[in-house]
Formats: structure tokens, sequence, C-alpha cells
């Protein structure tokens, strides 16, 4: 994998995923900071810090995005979602926009 | 994640942390200086859009809009100040500048807002940011009075140095253009348009005035032309498509319209491009004046009265009117001319009135063997055919086919009684009755040889058709006679047969009186008078003499050979006097039998159109009849109706009993 393909998201926690671009961009937010005409920080180093976001919320949250892609290309399975995790998951993905 | 979740209602959650508004709209604030300053480097959008996020989520949205509100404007106006500050000719450069800044910045800004955008603008009725920063623009930048009046006489000069041949920065104004648009098609109306529209008329009133004075209408019309082009071209270069309707409507208006008249009656106008074949002119100004209200009428007017004037002096040309179409020598030449007087042919109404003439022409020129070339005459008969059709020359034709007919008869003739090759030889040209054109019959007593040689030729002709009936046009026809004068001389004389008949007689008599020879031969006397006026009182042709020598044939005159006649000549040919042109009854007269072979023919028609039709209505019926008919002559329709009403007499149609204007077919 490129490194200018992929992208590191960072936890709360500093726990870092390392997801491809393509994924990370389901994210509407995301997709904004790396595409953004003038150069943010995050699009030159490649990597973006979520200080609200917890480990196991991002990490479900990276789940999702790779899900979402082969969802979106047919392969249609049930995506499981813990339910003490619900609530905090919709803040992020009020949040991220996904 | 999916819809449904999304809007669950997430008020009852409290934030973890509860934050400070103030503080952070003005790390927020100082961002969007950073942004106008274009120094994002050290900016982290997760930051920026988490505050944005978080102001909006803990209901401080209205801080954040009217902050971003206020930040703005208050860039805005700094840079509308600075815009003012330019000196002369960097102004649109500068702004442009400035505009393409704004906008760069305002998308930044739109997206570390965009969580605001989505949801607190919505539900709060406020402008979107994207709107928003259009709106600032226009408000601090555009509506600056200094700013706005600057920018207009900034684009206008730049028209005004392309229109007078300066090379522009299209690529600059057109960015400009695209910048009022985007403010709304009614900035660009009101900052630029209505002025620029005003500016072109002007422009091009004056334009028009110098030229009308120093150019020719064609040069005119050129300019014209080629100014329409360029503007056409300067709305694809650097304006809005809009203008192109209303740019093109002024040049029009200015150039073409309110000089419609002066243009088409100038010396050099529509009718000095008709005398000389200016086609291209005359394209142009067809093509030019068809853009404004009424300019066809105006051209079609103007060339109406002068294609009416021309066509009158033609008439009215005398050197023309006896010969209206000059015939060249060369066979290649006659062709030519032939297919002009076909071209003429095709715009004839009445075809069939033509045939009538030139069937009476043809007769003479056949029977007087005086056809200039038999080819000729079948090659121009060919060309009828293919225009008019079998049934317009069928007649024609046939006139040729009885000229050979009588050729091979006279042969068999001749074959047949050997011993008359001794004395007077007699031609007889046999010709069907309908084919030729009908002349009343007048005989005329044919000299006793004459007489005795026809007799034989009858007794041969009925001989060998049964059933058919023999009558001699003696008004037609030649004779060559071999006379011999006082001195000795001899001559050959080519003559009429009425003058033959009057020259036979002074084989025994020196002196004649007219009453004499009126009784001799029986010629009916306007014609004896026009053959003895073309014996005795033509010069050079006068083989008889008369007493009294009065330039009239008199009744009481006498005649004697003329035996002082001389020529140089051993042929002579002796006209006749004949008037050139039609009298006003014989053309009556003609114009009559034409309208007498219509009858036939309309009735032909009707009949034909119904039989197939079987039910039909007047004005159809009229109009079907009409068509059919045109190839041969214009039908008027009130002779049309009387027929149509002659054959229900005769019962071949009937009126439907519901509805009178039906015709109904009977058989």
């Amino acid at each position: 994998m490129k490194k200018e393909d992929t992208v590191k998201l960072i936890s709360a926690e500093g726990f870092e995923f390392v997801v491809d671009k393509e994924a990370a961009m389901v994210s509407q937010t995301i997709h904004n900071m790396l595409t953004s005409p003038g150069s943010f920080a995050e699009r030159q180093h490649g990597e973006v810090t979520f200080p609200e976001i917890s480990t196991t919320i991002l990490e479900k949250i990276c789940q999702y995005f790779y899900w979402h892609l082969q969802f979106a290309s047919g392969k249609e399975t049930e995506f499981p979602i813990e339910p003490e995790l619900t609530l905090e998951l919709m803040m992020a993905a009020n949040y991220l926009h996904t | 994640m999916s819809d449904q979740k999304k809007n669950f209602r997430l008020e009852e959650f409290k934030h973890r942390e509860g934050i400070d508004p103030d503080k952070t709209w003005t790390m927020l604030e100082h961002a969007i200086h950073e942004i106008y300053n274009q120094n994002i480097s050290g900016l982290s959008y997760e930051v920026l859009y988490r505050n944005a996020y978080n102001m909006v989520l803990h209901k401080f949205g209205d801080k954040l809009y009217s902050g971003l509100v206020e930040t703005m404007t208050a860039r805005l106006k700094e840079i509308a100040r600075s815009l003012e500050a330019t000196q002369g000719g960097s102004f649109l450069e500068e702004m442009n500048k400035k505009w393409n800044d704004h906008n760069k910045a305002l998308k930044m800004i739109r997206e570390i807002m965009m969580y605001m955008d989505r949801i607190y603008i919505p539900h709060a009725g406020k402008t979107p940011v994207d709107q928003l920063g259009l709106n600032l623009w226009r408000e601090n930048v555009i509506y600056s009075n200094q700013i706005s009046t600057r920018l207009l006489n900034a684009l206008l000069e730049l028209v005004y140095g392309e229109r007078t041949g300066e090379v522009i920065n299209r690529g600059l104004f057109r960015n400009i253009t695209k910048m009022l648009m985007d403010l709304g098609p009614s900035v660009y109306g009101q900052e630029f348009e209505t002025q620029f529209l005003l500016v072109s008329a002007e422009f091009y009133q004056a334009e028009s005035q110098k030229l009308i004075e120093c150019c020719a209408c064609g040069d005119f019309l050129k300019i014209a032309e080629s100014r329409m082009k360029q503007e056409i071209d300067r709305v694809s270069y650097y304006l809005d498509p809009m203008t192109e309707k209303k740019i093109t409507n002024v040049v029009e208006k200015v150039m073409i319209e309110n000089n419609l008249l002066i243009l088409i009656h100038m010396d050099s106008g529509l009718v000095s491009m008709l005398c000389n074949d200016k086609y291209e002119d005359l394209g142009r100004m067809y093509k030019l004046f068809r853009r404004v209200a009424n300019g066809l009428f105006k051209i079609y007017e103007v060339m109406t009265s002068h294609i009416k004037e021309s066509g009158k002096q033609l008439v009215m040309d005398r050197d023309r009117l006896k010969d209206p179409v000059e015939f060249g020598v060369s066979e290649d030449d006659i062709e030519i001319t032939l297919d002009k007087v076909m071209m003429l042919f095709r715009y004839l109404q009445e075809k069939d009135e033509f045939e009538s003439y030139y069937k009476r022409h043809l007769a003479k020129r056949l029977l007087y063997g005086k056809t200039v070339s038999d080819d000729v005459e079948r090659s121009f008969i060919v060309k009828l055919r293919t225009e008019c059709g079998y049934q317009f020359t069928s007649k024609l034709e046939g006139m040729f086919t009885d000229m050979k007919t009588s050729r091979d008869t006279m042969q068999g003739f001749y074959t047949s009684h050997p011993k008359l090759r001794d004395g007077p030889t007699l031609t007889v040209q046999v010709l069907t009755a309908e084919v030729w054109p009908t002349q009343s019959i007048v005989t005329c007593n044919l000299p006793a040889e004459m007489s005795e040689l026809c007799e034989k030729f009858q007794s041969y002709y009925l001989g060998m058709h049964m059933g058919r009936k023999l009558s001699w046009q003696t008004d037609m026809g030649t004779a060559d006679l071999k006379a011999t004068f006082g001195k000795g001389q001899k001559h050959q004389l080519n003559v009429s047969t009425y003058q033959m008949c009057v020259l036979m007689l002074f084989n025994n008599a020196d002196r004649l009186s007219y009453k004499e020879i009126e009784q001799a031969t029986k010629i009916p006397s306007s014609n004896l008078k026009s053959c003895l006026q073309s014996l005795a009182l033509v010069k050079k042709r006068n083989v008889l003499r008369k007493e009294p020598m009065s330039k009239d044939v008199g009744e009481d005159d006498a005649f004697f050979v003329n035996d002082k006649f001389r020529s140089k000549l051993y042929k002579v040919k002796i006209g006749t006097v004949v008037a050139q042109k039609e009298s006003e009854p014989e053309k009556l007269e003609t114009r009559k039998r034409v309208e007498e072979d219509r009858k036939p023919l309309i009735e032909a028609t009707i009949v034909r159109i119904m039989k197939s039709r079987k039910l039909l209505d007047h004005n159809n019926l009229v109009a079907e009849v009409t068509k059919q008919l045109q190839s041969r002559f214009l039908p008027n329709p009130t002779a049309v109706k009387k027929h149509i009403e002659s054959l229900i007499e005769r019962e071949f149609l009937e009126r439907d009993a519901r509805d009178r204007k039906m015709y109904r077919y009977l058989y």
C-alpha cells in the first residue's frame, strides 16, 4: 500500500488506524479534510486526530468504512453493532457526516 | 448511519464537556483571517471543523453565523478599499485576483463550517455560506459607489478599444463577466449590460452616419455584416450568451432598420445592385434586411417596381419588339438561345396561347420553306415536350409528319405520272386539318395549267386514300415563275400563290384593270390589294406597272407588265406586303380561339377528377382543376364554375341533396 493512498486516523487515546483514503472518504468530513483546495495540516501530514472519538468507536468506524465499500459494490451483508456502542457511534457518525 | 439513525434526536444527551463559546469563536475568527491571508498550513481542519461543530451542537449557531458575517464583511470592506486605491489599468486585474482569492477562501470556510451549513442554516432559515459569500461581495465590493462606476467604465473602455481595433485581454473580461453572472444575472444586467447596449447604440449610430455619407451601399452592408459578426464573436468570447440577441438587435436597429430606406434608395442601392448583377451584395442585403421588421417587404416593393419598370421598358423598346430574341448564328448559339427561351417559357402562365402563336408561325415557316434547320425546329419541340408533356406538342409534331408524308406523296405522284415532268411542277403539301392552325378557306381561280394539275393530283390522292376530302389553301403556298421582260432579260420570280395567279394572267394580256383581275382570279379584295401592291409598288420588285402611279391600289387602277424591270439578281423574291403585327381584331380572334380550345380541356379535367373522387366540394374541385391545368394555362375560376354547371345540365354531375356545395359524379 502506497503512503499517498492511505491516511492515519488517530483516536482520543492515541491509537492509530491506517486505512485506505478511499475507505476513509466514506466520511464526508474526512473527504473534505483531504480534498480541500487549501492544504490544511491533515492533508500535508496524511493523518487526522479525533480527540473526541474513543479507540473502540474509531475501530468500529473503520470497519464500517470497509463494509460500506463492499455494500456499495453489491455485497450485501449485515453490519453488526453492539447495543452498548450505539449511542456513541451515532454521535461520531453525525460528526463525521457518514 | 442510515438516514433513519441520523435523524435520531440527541437532545437528552449532553456532551461530555461544555464549551466556551467566546474562546471557540475567537479561535475560529482567527482562522478565517488566516484563510483570507492564505496562511493555512498551520491550521488543522479537524480542529476547526470540530469547534464549529461543537458551537452548533451546543446551540451557539447564531453566534457562529453572525460572527462569520461580521468577519467576512470586514475583510471585504478592506478589499474594497484596496481596490479603490489601485491605480489605472490594473484595476480589472486586481479585481479579478481579489475575486478569485475570495472564492477560494469562501470554499474553505464553507468546508470547515460544513456542519453549520448542513444543520444550523436550513433550521434557522439563513443564507447558505456559498450564497452568503457572493452576497457580501456584491454588497461590499461591487456596490461600493466608486468601484461600480470604475468597473463599468473599465469594461466599456475595453469594448470600445476592441471595436476600434485594439487587442484586449479577453480572458480577463470573460472572468469579470463570469463574476457578475455569479453574483446574479440582474447584477450583470445592472452593472454592465444595460449601459453596454446604450453605449453600443451610440457607437453604431455615429458609425452609420459616417458610413452613409461616404460609402456605397454594398460597402456599408459589408461593414454592417462584419460588425454583426464581431458582436456575436464578442458575446461568445467574453459576454454572457443572453446578451447576443440584445446586442445584435441594437446593431440591426441602429445600422439597418434606421437606415432602411436610405440604403435601398441610394445611388448604389438595390436597383443598381440588380442592374449590375451584384449577387454578393444582394445576398448580403437580403440576409441583413430579413433581420429587421419590414426589411424584406421594402426590398420586395422596390424590386417589384423595378422589375415592372424594366419590363415596361423592354416592351416599349421598338427594336426589341421587332425581334425579341436575338438569334445566334452557329448551332451552339441557337441551342443556348433556345434554352433561354425555354426559361422564359416556364414563366408563361398561358402556355396554350403561346402554343397557338407558335403553331401559326411554325406553319408559315414550314409551308414557305423558311425554316433555318429542321434539326433546330425539332430540338425546340423536344424541349417543349419535356417541359409540358406529349399532349402539348402532339399537334406540332403532327405538322412535321404531314410535311414528310407530303414529300413521299409527291414523289409517288410524279412516278405515276411521268409525262407531267415537262410542264409546270406542282408540289402539294397535304395537311391534316385539325393539326394545323385552321384558316378560313378562301378559294381563288387558279390558272388553267395549274388547276389541271391540281385535279390530277386530287384524283391521284383520293385514289390512294379512300374517304378523304381535299380542299385547297390557295392563300398559302409559293410559286417560282420564269419571266421574260421587254428587252429579253430573264428572271425567276419567287411569288405567293395569289401573286402567281395574277402574273399568269399577263401571259395573255398587256393591260388589265383591277376589276378584270378580280373577276378572273376571284381573290378576295383585301388579299388582292396587298398582292397587287407588292407586285407594283415595291421598289426593285415592281414587275408590274400601275396607272395612275399612286401609292395605294384603287379599284379603278390598271396594271401593265413593267418592261423596264431590272434586277442584278436572276432570282427575284417578291414578298407579300403583310402587316407584321397582328391587328387588334386578329388578336381578339386568336384569344377567342384559345378560349375555345380551353373549353374541352377544362371539362375533360373536371370529369376526370370527379370520376376518380366521386364526391367533391366546389372549392376543392376548382383548386384541383387549376392544379392539373396549370402546366398549360391558368383557368379562370368563373369559367370553371360555368363548365361545372354545364356538366350538371348535361347530367355528368349532380349537386348533393344535403350539401349544395358538394358535387357527385353520375356515371
